[in-house]
């Protein structure tokens, strides 16, 4: 079979799974449809963004609840954005956690915040390491003288 | 004279009269020609096939766009830019209000995150309407608030529409749609 199709093949299928498994949401499609020949990498600019975010927000969070006196109102603002920008680009399960981690503020709870941190540090993770993956398929196949078949 | 304008909109209006023989209530009846619905296009989730990008009726539309957050920022922009706008993006409630005045009256609408810090898009819409009218530039709300009465503090700011966060193609062109005028919005508006 040809080289070209079994790279979109590849692609298309692992695409599927990050949104079956709930990754990613519509939003991200919503970004690869703003993608066009004025601005081709569109959607690699805005994610690369969501990741200095997020890293500087996951900083900032953990270095508020380590402090002797926890500022509730300064970790709810820093898990907003967080839960903006990952709304943003479509990654839902890292956005779920953040909702919840919102509660748990609101309750003043540290152990259920704390929690929440470690869930959405994890969860950052797994998408950073499958957006940077997908974006590597994309490439092969762009290399290989394909074309992205969006939407998949 | 009530009466006479009334009918000019080909409405109604009378006052019923109590059995004492005064005024007890007034109806009034207008009638609203529904607006063609905007050609939409099978929009399917994931479906790009037909896309409500470069509609002609946004082509050249003169928008500032204010959000403190670079992402959303960058994405909105992105997204006007799709439907045709032409868009100046800043980052604060000041840059707004000062690039705003410096556009005088060619900027047509402005999109406005509520939420931003400093000075949230409440303040920065009821300083707008301090100098210009309520039509001119149009404002349209981003909020991520779930609230009911988010829609009617905007109205009461002098806000002309709102959307809700996460920003969707089809959203903001549906809410462009319903906020602008149906007659060309190009060429210079004298505040009113």
């Amino acid at each position: 079979m040809d080289s070209v199709v079994l790279l979109q093949r590849q692609l298309v299928d692992y695409t599927a799974q990050l949104f079956n498994e709930g990754f990613l949401d519509d939003q991200f499609n919503q970004l690869q449809q703003l993608q066009d020949e004025s601005n081709p990498d569109f959607v690699v600019e805005v994610v690369t963004l969501f990741f200095e975010d997020s890293e500087r927000l996951l900083n900032e969070l953990a270095k508020a609840l380590e402090q002797q006196s926890i500022d509730y109102r300064k970790i709810d603002a820093h898990v907003h954005q967080l839960k903006g920008s990952s709304s943003s680009i479509g990654a839902q399960r890292v956005q779920k956690v953040c909702i919840a981690f919102r509660n748990y503020c609101e309750e003043r709870n540290i152990e259920g915040c704390q929690k929440c941190l470690q869930q959405v540090k994890n969860e950052y993770s797994l998408v950073k390491t499958k957006l940077e993956t997908l974006f590597k398929l994309e490439q092969q196949v762009l290399s290989a003288g394909g074309s992205i078949p969006w939407p998949m | 004279m009530c009466k006479r304008l009334v009918q000019m909109m080909q409405g109604n209006i009378w006052i019923s009269l109590n059995p004492l023989g005064s005024a007890q209530s007034m109806t009034l009846v207008l009638r609203f020609q529904n607006r063609p619905s905007y050609g939409r296009a099978t929009f399917a989730p994931g479906s790009s096939s037909e896309q409500p990008s470069s509609n002609p009726q946004f082509r050249g539309l003169r928008v500032i766009l204010a959000d403190d957050d670079a992402l959303n920022r960058a994405v909105t922009k992105k997204l006007l830019e799709k439907l045709g706008c032409e868009v100046t993006a800043v980052s604060s409630g000041f840059e707004c209000l000062s690039a705003l005045s410096s556009a005088e009256n060619s900027v047509r609408l402005v999109v406005l995150d509520i939420q931003m810090p400093e000075m949230d898009g409440f303040e920065v819409a009821t300083r707008i309407r301090k100098v210009r009218s309520r039509s001119w530039p149009l404002i349209i709300a981003v909020t991520a608030s779930a609230e009911d009465n988010v829609w009617e503090r905007c109205l009461q700011m002098g806000m002309n529409g709102m959307i809700r966060k996460p920003v969707l193609l089809q959203g903001m062109a549906d809410e462009l749609q319903r906020v602008l005028p149906r007659k060309s919005f190009e060429g210079r508006h004298s505040a009113s």
